[in-house]
């Protein structure tokens, strides 16, 4: 037990450094820091309190999207290179068991997208801090340090906006999704060795749970509700498809809506069981697989 | 005998892979049985494609049999308790190409559960083991085949395992690297490690091995000492100095005289091996 646990460390430690030595990973980061740059550079031209909620639609959209290339391409890489170059005989020749191999490359990802949320985020917050200063700067200097009622109103209202604390609920949602993302890839790594169709299986689930509650919607709004075999079709969708949809609370949250803390708290319920249901049987179809 | 006191027992060991897409069945393995002692040297022989590998590779439970069974020191193969007592070599052997000599046997290390100060002294006295030192924090990827090989080696070695799997241990090693393999596999032996190792090289598996099989196309052709298997019965050979062509005559008569015969005299070679070694060590 104890082993196992450090097997698992050790291999997500791994896993880790592989990932990060990885050309591509740069690539990435490169882009999504061109968008949050973009975002900033937009902004300077206007004075509004608004270019926050600009600024933030960007920058989640990038993590977002560069966040979602790096989970599908993570374990879609380096499981399959695994078993290619058969560095997967050397690893399981040690007492190392299939499981905790698993285990250890999700983990090792869930590490990768943590490091890469909170390094975006944080130069995200340079970036709105940058902005919000150079607002309030401004206000001051014309004020002579002396704001009037209404400048300093105007500065609350830009600090409110810039400060949002929603927001590490958004980016801890964001983070969430994107473990998801990953446990579905490294589930279909388990039984397929290209790259290419791990991806696509992942992203087709992927669009599959952001339908699903809008498939269900429409055909139980019909006249007369579903047939049984849609019930059954949708029901087993649902068994084994994570619903995306539920995601949209970041939507939600980068609008401005406020969302209880215990509806994150849901989702992420939701999400660890899914994870934790996704791996068992990731391990058990690994464990049947003849390498 | 004991089941226990095998490193290895195989029998009626049988592997048939299906291939992709056509459905065709390919048997690799057809009825082996094999018992390795411990404390033996065992040399599996045989072409390309007879098998050597699929045997290596069902002994450390990576895949499994069709039929058979196979028990390494008593336990199930591919079991945690079985796996503790060996060291792997694998053929062509290729490492996370991104990290180092060291800190590839420090992560192989850590999975054998070494730690702390006794993992850091066993990964340097392998590095110098395997004569690596020079190269040791270079990354994988800029190692050729033979300095692979020797990482390969020192990572099977890591927990110091009472049976070592080499699959073709040689393949692609200049010939002093062999003869440091060679040498190794000897200085293991002495320690009483079992050793089974596969090449298709007949000449170093002569050099080191108590008994071989000898493989073709699944099947097991030969099995037994190298005695046993390679002295020409009823013949025996003198190594002379100082042999004059009377005295050659001498002998030859003489042989005659008592009802024996002098089948042939040549001049002992040296081998190329030896040669060469002696010529670069210059
Ligand atoms: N994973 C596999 N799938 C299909 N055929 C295989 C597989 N592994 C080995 N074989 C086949 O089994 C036979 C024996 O292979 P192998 O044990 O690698 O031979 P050797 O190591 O003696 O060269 C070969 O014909 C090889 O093509
Ligand atoms: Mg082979």
């Amino acid at each position: 037990m104890k082993n196992s646990l450090r097997h698992i460390f050790v291999i997500a430690g791994n896993t880790f450094t592989e990932a990060i030595r990885q050309k591509v990973l740069y690539v990435l980061v490169v882009f999504c820091l061109i968008m949050l740059g973009g975002s900033s550079f937009y902004t300077q031209f206007d004075f509004r309190g608004d270019d926050f909620k600009f600024m933030k639609d960007l920058a989640y959209a990038a993590i977002s999207v560069i966040g979602l290339l790096v989970s599908l391409l993570g374990a879609a890489m380096l499981i399959p290179a695994e078993l290619e170059k058969r560095t997967i005989y050397t690893l399981l020749s040690k007492p190392v068991r299939k499981f905790e191999f698993i285990v250890g490359k999700y983990l090792g990802l869930v590490l990768l997208l943590t490091l890469f949320v909170t390094l975006m985020a944080g130069i995200f917050m340079l970036a709105v801090w940058g902005h919000e200063s150079s607002l309030t700067a401004g206000i001051l200097k014309a004020s002579q340090g002396h704001p009037t009622e209404f400048q300093q109103q105007m500065i609350n209202e830009f600090r409110a906006g810039a400060y949002d604390p929603a927001m590490w609920q958004a980016l801890v949602l964001i983070w969430a999704k994107l473990c998801l993302v990953t446990v579905i890839s490294v589930l279909f790594s388990t039984v397929a060795s290209s790259t290419v169709f791990i991806v696509s299986c992942t992203l087709f689930i992927y669009l599959i749970g952001h339908l699903q509650s809008v498939a269900r919607d429409f055909w139980f709004s019909q006249s007369g509700g579903a047939s049984w075999l849609t019930t059954a079709f949708l029901a087993a969708v649902s068994l084994f498809i994570p619903d995306f949809q539920t995601f949209n609370l970041i939507d939600e949250i980068i609008s401005g809506n406020p969302v209880l803390w215990q509806n994150t708290w849901h989702i992420l319920l939701y999400s660890a069981v899914y994870t934790v249901i996704a791996l068992a049987v990731s391990a058990l179809l690994f464990e049947n697989r003849e390498l | 005998m004991n089941e226990q006191d095998f490193a290895v027992g195989a029998s009626g060991l049988t592997k048939t892979f299906t291939l992709e897409w056509t459905r065709k069945k390919l048997l690799a393995l057809d009825g082996l049985d094999m018992q390795v002692r411990r404390g033996e040297v065992f040399g599996l022989l045989g072409p390309n494609g007879s098998g050597k590998s699929t045997t290596m590779k069902l002994i450390l439970g990576l895949i499994r049999p069709t039929s058979g069974m196979i028990k390494v020191f008593g336990e199930p193969s591919g079991s945690l308790a079985s796996r503790r007592q060996l060291g792997f070599l694998p053929e062509n052997p290729y490492f996370p190409g991104f990290l180092s000599a060291r800190e590839v046997l420090n992560y192989y290390g850590k999975l054998v559960d070494l730690c702390g100060k006794q993992l850091r002294e066993r990964v340097e006295e392998l590095i110098e083991l395997v004569g690596l030192p020079l190269a040791a924090d270079r990354a994988l990827k800029t190692y050729s085949k033979g300095m692979l090989q020797r990482i390969g080696l020192a990572q099977a070695l890591l927990h110091d395992p009472d049976l070592l799997l080499l699959d073709e241990p040689t393949a692609g090693v200049d010939p002093i690297g062999s003869r440091q393999i060679r040498d190794l596999i000897l200085a293991l032996k002495k320690r009483g490690k079992t050793i089974i190792f596969s090449s298709h090289l007949l000449e170093q598996v002569q050099e080191v091995s108590d008994r071989v099989i000898i493989l073709h196309r699944g099947k097991k052709m030969q099995e037994g000492t190298l005695d046993e298997l390679l002295s020409v019965q009823g013949q025996s050979q003198f190594t002379v100095s100082g042999l004059t062509p009377e005295l050659q005559e001498k002998v030859a008569a003489l042989l005659k005289s008592e009802g024996a015969e002098l089948v042939n005299v040549s001049h002992p070679k040296q081998k190329l091996e030896d040669y060469f070694i002696r010529s670069v060590s210059k």
